[in-house]
């Protein structure tokens, strides 16, 4: 798995995700992202667009990010979301919550 | 307001998902850092149309997870018994050697919780308890892998009177598996 964040203005920040985001990898992305919304991340958004692998670990990962921004009046949302990663955020009911913005098109 | 869906995890011992005969069987060792390996050598036969991308292979793997994990506690000398047939269906029997999921009871009584606070739209409760915390839980654990398991296991996900053992399996129409 790999991230790379882009800032967006004074708080907001762009995080691009690649690859597994499985139950190797997502506790670092957890750490790594709960760390900047502790500097001051305020509004955060995953372009999923090339994740192809979410498991349980992955959303537990989504959930403490959308926690931490809630509880400190910030917002997070998703775009790119497809395929199996979509399916088990849908089945665990935390879709909905995410801010999705759809699956948006298939990046080539 | 959202449909109120509460489904359970169920014991019972003589279920019929229980019954191995005709499958392949699997032993590991519990290494954690295994798990998809073992996943994907299970499924290694498997048809295409039943994968579903990578759906089918990540649900395993919770499964594997849980016996590994929360089962034998990464002792690499307990093994993971792992009963398979994915000719028809994708159906699987998972055996560990802990002393079972001695919590079930009160996760089916979390999920009711969660899921009714879904079905009133009380977010914050909902995202309050967005991840069920047992005794032996760590912060990596959320209860979501059994949250998504009982929609994904079509077929049933059932459980063994000791708990050491989970029966599922997942019915696939046209591939879609809906």
């Amino acid at each position: 798995m790999e991230w790379t964040v882009a800032e967006l203005g004074a708080s907001g920040v762009e995080i691009r995700i690649k690859g597994d985001c499985d139950l190797y990898h997502a506790p670092a992305f957890a750490r790594d992202i709960l760390g900047g919304i502790e500097r001051g991340w305020r509004s955060v958004r995953v372009d999923a667009a090339e994740l192809v692998y979410l498991d349980s670990t992955g959303v537990g990962a989504f959930i403490r990010i959308l926690q931490a921004l809630k509880s400190r009046g910030g917002r997070l949302s998703t775009r790119g979301l497809r395929g199996a990663p979509r399916r088990v955020l849908e089945m665990s009911n935390i879709l909905a919550l995410l801010g999705d913005e759809g699956p948006g098109e298939v990046r080539r | 307001m959202r449909p109120l869906v509460i489904r359970k995890l169920i014991v019972d011992e003589r279920n019929e998902l229980f019954d191995a005969q005709g499958m392949r069987l699997a032993v590991f060792p519990s290494v954690y850092e295994r798990i998809r390996d073992y996943a994907a050598e299970i499924l290694a036969d498997c048809p295409a149309a039943f994968r579903e991308g990578t759906l089918l292979e990540q649900q395993l793997s919770e499964i594997l997870k849980n016996g590994i994990k929360h089962g034998n506690r990464r002792d690499p000398r307990k093994k993971l018994r792992v009963w398979y047939d994915v000719r028809k269906r994708a159906r699987f029997i998972v055996e560990d050697e802990g002393e079972g999921f001695l919590e079930l009871d009160a996760w089916n009584e979390f999920y009711r919780r969660r899921q009714t606070a879904l079905h009133e739209e009380d977010f914050d409760t909902f995202l309050g308890m967005a991840g069920y915390r047992g005794p032996r839980s760590d912060e990596e654990d959320g209860g979501n892998s059994l949250i998504a398991a009982l929609e994904y296991w079509n077929g049933g996900m059932i459980y063994n009177a000791a708990r050491n053992k989970v029966g599922v399996v997942r019915w696939f129409t046209g591939g879609s598996g809906t």
